[in-house]
C-alpha cells in the first residue's frame, strides 16, 4: 500500500492532509466532525456560526439535484443557511473536538451582521480552540441582506469585516468568497487589505435547479413556492477553477493562499485544484451524496498521483499549472492541428460527421458504404469537436499545418 | 405454475434502466438499426426521442411506422434485424431495441395515447381474408389510406397465430387486444368465425369489394407420415393453442419429446417447462450452427432447462417410442415419452378457396395473386416469415393496392 506524505502547511497551520469538510450541513455538530476525522479528513470547517440575534429557521424540504441520463447529482442545490444549533452548543462542540483531536485542524466558520458581531464571534471561536477562522462572505441563501453573498460582492464590507475579525482574534483568517460576482480579484484584495491571510473559493452559485413541470414551481417546493439558492457539485468545478486561476494569475495575488472548493469528488478533481494553486481542499456535495468515505480514495489516489509525478511533498504540486493558463490573446494562433482518425478503433457511429457538419465546419466526410469518417483538410479548422464527441476516443491530434506567413515551426508545437 | 406461463418472461425496463440503455445508444448518423427494420419502425428515431425524454414522441414514431409495434417489440427476433448492425457492438453489446420499444409502447398504453386517426373515406372497399398479423396490418394500412375494410377471420377472435400460438409469457393477450382495438378504432369491420371458402365464397368477395387481400397464413401444423394417427402425437400449433386458450391451465405430462428446432419448437419446450413438465427433450433436424430458432427463443428454452439434440431425423415410431438417426455421424437415439409434439413447421389451410398454392405460397412474388387479389404474410412470396416481415409486406401491399385501385 502506497504511503506518501500528504501533509501541507497552510497559513502557518499543519494539515495532515489537505482534505477538509467545507462549512455546510456535513460539519454541523460534534458527531459529524468526529466521524469525518476518524474517516481520514485532515480538517473540518465547522458549519458557520452566526450572531445570537440571528434566528435560524430552515425550510422543508431544502435540497434539489440536477441529473443527466442516469447520473444523479451532476449538480446539487441547497437552501440551508448557517448552523442552527445555539452558539454555546457549537462552541462546546469545537472545544470538545479540539480536545479529542489535537492533531486535526478545526476551522471555525463565522458570519456576523455588523463589525461588532464579527469581532465577537472571532474572539469566541479562538477561545473555543479553533485553529483558523473562515469568514463566510458568501452564503447565497441568507434571509438577511446584511449577511452572506451580498457582503462578498462588496469590497468595502469585506475589508471592514476582516479588520473587525482581526481585532477579535490573532488566528489566521480565510475569507470565503462568492462566485456570484464578475471578478473575484477586487473582493479578495479588499479582504487581504482588511487582514485576511488567504481565500477560500468558491461558495455556491445562485441557482434555480429545476422547475416542476406539472405544478409549474421551482424545486424544491416549499408550500407551493421555491427560492433561488446555492448550486454546487461536479457541475460547478469549472467555475471554481476559473475564479482560482484568475486570482492566482493576478500579479497582486501571486502566491495567494487558497483553500479550493467546488465539486471535488475524486482525487483527480483534487489534483486539479492543487495544480491551480489550492493548498487545502474542501468538500460538501460529494460527502452529502456518498459520505465521508470519499476521502479514502482521494487520499490514496493523490498519493499515487504524487508517485507518478515523482514528488515527495504535496506542496510541490501547488500552483504548477497556473502559468499554463494564459490570456487568450497570448495563445499561439500560428497553426492548425488536424484530427487523426483511427479507423480500427472507430465503430462507425458517424457522430463526428454530424457534429462537424452541424456544429463546426463541414469538414468531416462520411463514407456511406464503409460507414467511416474522413477529414477534409481543406475545410477542417482543427477545432477537434469531432474528438470530443467520439464515443470511443478514436480521434487524436495528427498532422500540424502552419498558417501561411507564420514563424512557428511545426516540430516545436506542443499539441 | 400457471403464473410463470402468464407472466412476461423477459423483465422490462424501468424508468431508471431505460435512461441508462438509451444513454448507451451512440445515436448514429446513418443508424443501421433503422435501415435493418423491414417494417421501417425507425428505432434510431424513437430511441433518440427517449434519450431526450420525449416518450410520447417516441410512441408516435413507433405507432405511425408499425401498427403492431407493441407486438413486434416482444416477438421480433431483433438480433436478425435492428440489433444486428448496431454500432454499439463495437464497444460492448447491441442496444436492447426490442425492450426499449416495449417500454415505449407500454407507456403509450398507460398514457391512453391515440396516435392514429381515421382517414377520410376514398370510396373504395377492400376485403381482407385472415386476421393474423399480415391481415391486421394490411387492413390498418388500407384504413389509413381511406379504404373501407372488412376482415374475415375463421376463428372466434382476431389475432391469428399471435392470439392462438405465441405463448402468453412472450405476448400477453392484453397487449394484443389493445393493438387490435387500435385497428378497430380506425374503422375496421371484422367478421369473426367466418371461413372464406366455406361460409363465404371468394368470388363473392371479389365481386363485392374493389380489392381482396389474402392473409391466411400457415394455420395448420405439419405432420410427418410416420406419426399420423398416433394418439401420443400432437402438433405444436394444436398444443400451443390449447395452452394459450386455457391460460396455461392444461394437463402437462412429465416427459415430453418435441421434434423440431425453430421458434415454435422453442415456444413449445419453454411452455412445457414453465407449466411443470419434468423432462422436455427437443430433437432437432438442424445442427446447432444452422439452428432456425432466434437466439432469444433458444436462450429462453435453455434457461428453462430443455435438453436439445441437434442434427437428428426421426426414422421409426413405435407408439410412444421414436428412433432418430444423426444426419452426418453414425449415431442413433431412441426416446420414449408420454407425449410427442411435432414442431416441424406449418402449412397453408386453403380449403374451399379454389386457389393453387405452391409450397404454401401463392402469387408471382409481387404481392399479387390475380385480378383484384393481393397476398401478404406467410403465404406471400415475401422471404421474411416473421411478424415484422408481415407488417412490412402489408405496408407494401397496401401501397400497391392503393396505387392500382385507389380512388384518387
Amino acid at each position: 500500500m502506497i504511503k506518501k506524505d500528504l501533509s501541507v502547511e497552510f497559513l502557518g497551520v499543519r494539515f495532515e492532509n489537505p482534505f477538509c469538510l467545507s462549512s455546510s450541513p456535513v460539519g454541523n455538530c460534534y458527531e459529524m466532525c468526529k466521524k469525518a476525522y476518524d474517516t481520514g479528513f485532515g480538517g473540518v470547517v465547522f458549519k458557520t456560526i452566526g450572531p445570537k440575534s440571528y434566528f435560524i429557521d430552515e425550510v422543508s424540504p431544502r435540497f434539489d439535484k440536477l441529473d443527466k441520463e442516469t447520473t444523479p447529482f451532476v449538480g446539487f442545490k441547497n437552501m440551508e443557511q448557517i448552523a442552527e444549533h445555539p452558539l454555546e452548543e457549537n462552541l462546546a462542540d469545537i472545544r470538545r473536538l479540539k480536545a479529542e483531536y489535537p492533531g486535526k485542524v478545526l476551522i471555525a466558520s463565522i458570519m456576523g451582521n455588523d463589525e461588532q458581531t464579527w469581532e465577537e464571534l472571532a474572539r469566541l471561536a479562538e477561545e473555543a480552540g479553533a485553529d483558523m477562522l473562515e469568514l463566510n462572505f458568501s452564503c447565497p441563501q441568507m434571509t438577511s441582506h446584511a449577511m452572506g453573498s451580498d457582503v462578498g460582492s462588496n469590497p468595502d464590507l469585506c475589508r471592514k469585516y476582516c479588520a473587525a475579525v482581526k481585532r477579535g482574534s490573532k488566528l489566521p483568517v480565510l475569507a470565503k468568497m462568492t462566485p456570484n460576482i464578475t471578478d473575484m480579484v477586487p473582493v479578495a484584495i479588499a479582504s487581504l487589505e482588511g487582514g485576511a491571510d488567504g481565500i477560500a473559493a468558491i461558495n455556491t452559485i445562485k441557482s434555480v435547479c429545476n422547475v416542476d413541470l406539472a405544478r409549474e414551481i421551482g424545486m424544491p417546493i416549499v408550500d407551493g413556492k421555491s427560492s433561488i439558492s446555492g448550486y454546487s457539485g461536479k457541475a460547478v468545478k469549472p467555475v471554481a477553477l476559473r475564479f482560482i486561476q484568475q486570482m492566482r494569475a493576478d500579479p497582486r495575488l501571486k502566491d495567494l493562499a487558497i483553500s479550493g472548493i467546488g465539486g471535488i469528488e475524486t482525487w483527480e478533481d483534487a489534483a486539479e485544484f492543487i495544480l491551480l494553486g489550492a493548498t487545502t481542499l474542501q468538500m460538501t456535495t460529494s460527502v452529502m451524496q456518498y459520505g465521508y468515505r470519499v476521502v479514502e480514495d482521494m487520499k490514496n489516489g493523490l498519493m499515487h498521483f504524487m508517485e507518478e509525478k515523482g514528488v515527495d511533498r504535496l506542496q510541490d504540486l501547488v500552483g504548477r499549472a497556473t502559468a499554463n493558463i494564459i490570456p487568450a490573446e497570448e495563445l499561439n494562433r500560428d497553426y492548425i492541428v488536424y484530427p487523426e482518425i483511427d479507423s480500427d478503433a472507430c465503430v462507425g457511429c458517424g457522430r463526428c460527421y454530424i457534429s462537424c457538419y452541424d456544429g463546426a465546419h463541414q469538414a468531416m466526410k462520411w463514407d456511406d458504404a464503409l460507414r467511416r469518417p474522413a477529414c477534409d483538410h481543406e475545410k477542417c479548422v482543427g477545432c477537434h469537436l469531432c474528438a470530443l464527441v467520439c464515443p470511443v476516443g478514436a480521434i487524436s491530434k495528427g498532422e500540424i499545418k502552419i498558417k501561411p506567413g507564420r514563424s512557428t515551426k511545426a516540430e516545436n508545437v506542443r499539441v | 405454475m400457471k403464473e410463470r406461463y402468464t407472466t412476461e418472461l423477459e423483465p422490462g425496463f424501468t424508468p431508471v434502466t431505460i435512461a441508462g440503455e438509451t444513454a448507451r445508444c451512440l445515436l448514429c448518423h446513418d443508424a443501421p438499426c433503422s435501415k435493418a427494420c423491414p417494417a421501417g419502425t425507425d428505432p434510431a428515431k424513437f430511441i433518440r426521442s427517449v434519450r431526450f425524454r420525449n416518450f410520447k414522441g417516441a410512441a408516435e414514431t413507433i405507432r405511425e411506422n408499425n401498427i403492431l409495434g407493441a407486438v413486434c417489440a416482444r416477438v421480433c427476433p431483433q438480433e436478425k434485424y435492428c440489433q444486428q448492425g448496431c454500432s454499439r457492438s463495437g464497444i460492448d453489446r447491441p442496444i436492447e431495441i426490442g425492450l426499449i420499444q416495449r417500454y415505449v409502447t407500454d407507456l403509450e398504453a398507460a398514457f391512453g395515447m391515440k396516435v392514429l386517426e381515421k382517414a377520410g373515406p376514398n370510396g373504395k372497399k377492400a376485403a381482407v381474408i385472415g386476421g393474423g398479423p399480415g391481415g391486421l396490418a394490411v387492413a390498418a394500412e388500407l384504413l389509413k389510406k381511406g379504404w373501407a375494410v372488412e376482415l374475415f377471420e375463421k376463428d372466434a377472435k382476431l389475432g391469428g397465430y399471435l392470439r392462438y400460438g405465441v405463448p402468453e409469457y412472450r405476448l400477453p393477450t392484453g397487449v394484443l387486444d389493445l393493438e387490435i382495438q387500435r385497428i378497430l378504432d380506425l374503422g375496421l369491420v371484422a367478421h369473426t368465425g367466418v371461413k372464406v371458402g366455406k361460409d363465404v365464397a371468394l368470388d363473392d368477395l371479389k365481386a363485392k369489394f374493389d380489392a381482396v387481400v389474402l392473409a391466411i397464413g400457415l394455420a395448420a401444423g405439419k405432420w410427418l407420415a410416420m406419426f399420423e394417427g398416433n394418439p401420443a402425437v400432437e402438433t405444436a400449433v394444436s398444443f400451443l393453442r390449447r395452452a394459450k386458450e386455457a391460460g396455461g391451465d392444461i394437463d402437462i405430462p412429465a416427459n415430453v419429446l418435441v421434434v423440431g428446432g425453430g421458434d415454435v419448437s422453442m415456444d413449445v419446450c419453454t411452455t412445457l417447462k414453465l407449466l411443470g413438465a419434468k423432462n422436455v427433450t427437443a430433437v432437432v433436424y438442424e445442427e446447432l450452427c444452422e439452428f432456425k430458432a432466434s437466439r432469444k427463443e433458444l436462450a429462453g428454452a435453455r434457461a428453462a432447462v430443455v435438453s436439445l439434440h441437434d442434427g437428428y431425423v426421426p426414422t421409426a415410431v413405435d407408439g410412444n417410442k421414436v428412433t432418430f438417426r444423426h444426419r452426418k455421424i453414425d449415431a442413433e437415439l431412441t426416446y420414449t415419452a408420454e407425449k410427442i409434439i411435432l414442431a416441424i413447421g406449418q402449412e397453408v389451410d386453403a380449403g374451399g378457396l379454389g386457389l393453387a398454392f405452391e409450397r404454401n405460397q401463392i402469387g408471382d412474388g409481387t404481392l399479387k395473386a390475380g385480378e383484384k387479389l393481393y397476398v401478404v404474410g406467410d403465404v406471400s412470396a415475401d422471404p421474411e416469415k416473421t411478424v415484422v416481415g408481415a407488417v412490412a409486406g402489408a405496408k407494401r401491399a397496401a401501397a400497391l393496392i392503393d396505387e392500382e385501385l385507389g380512388g384518387k
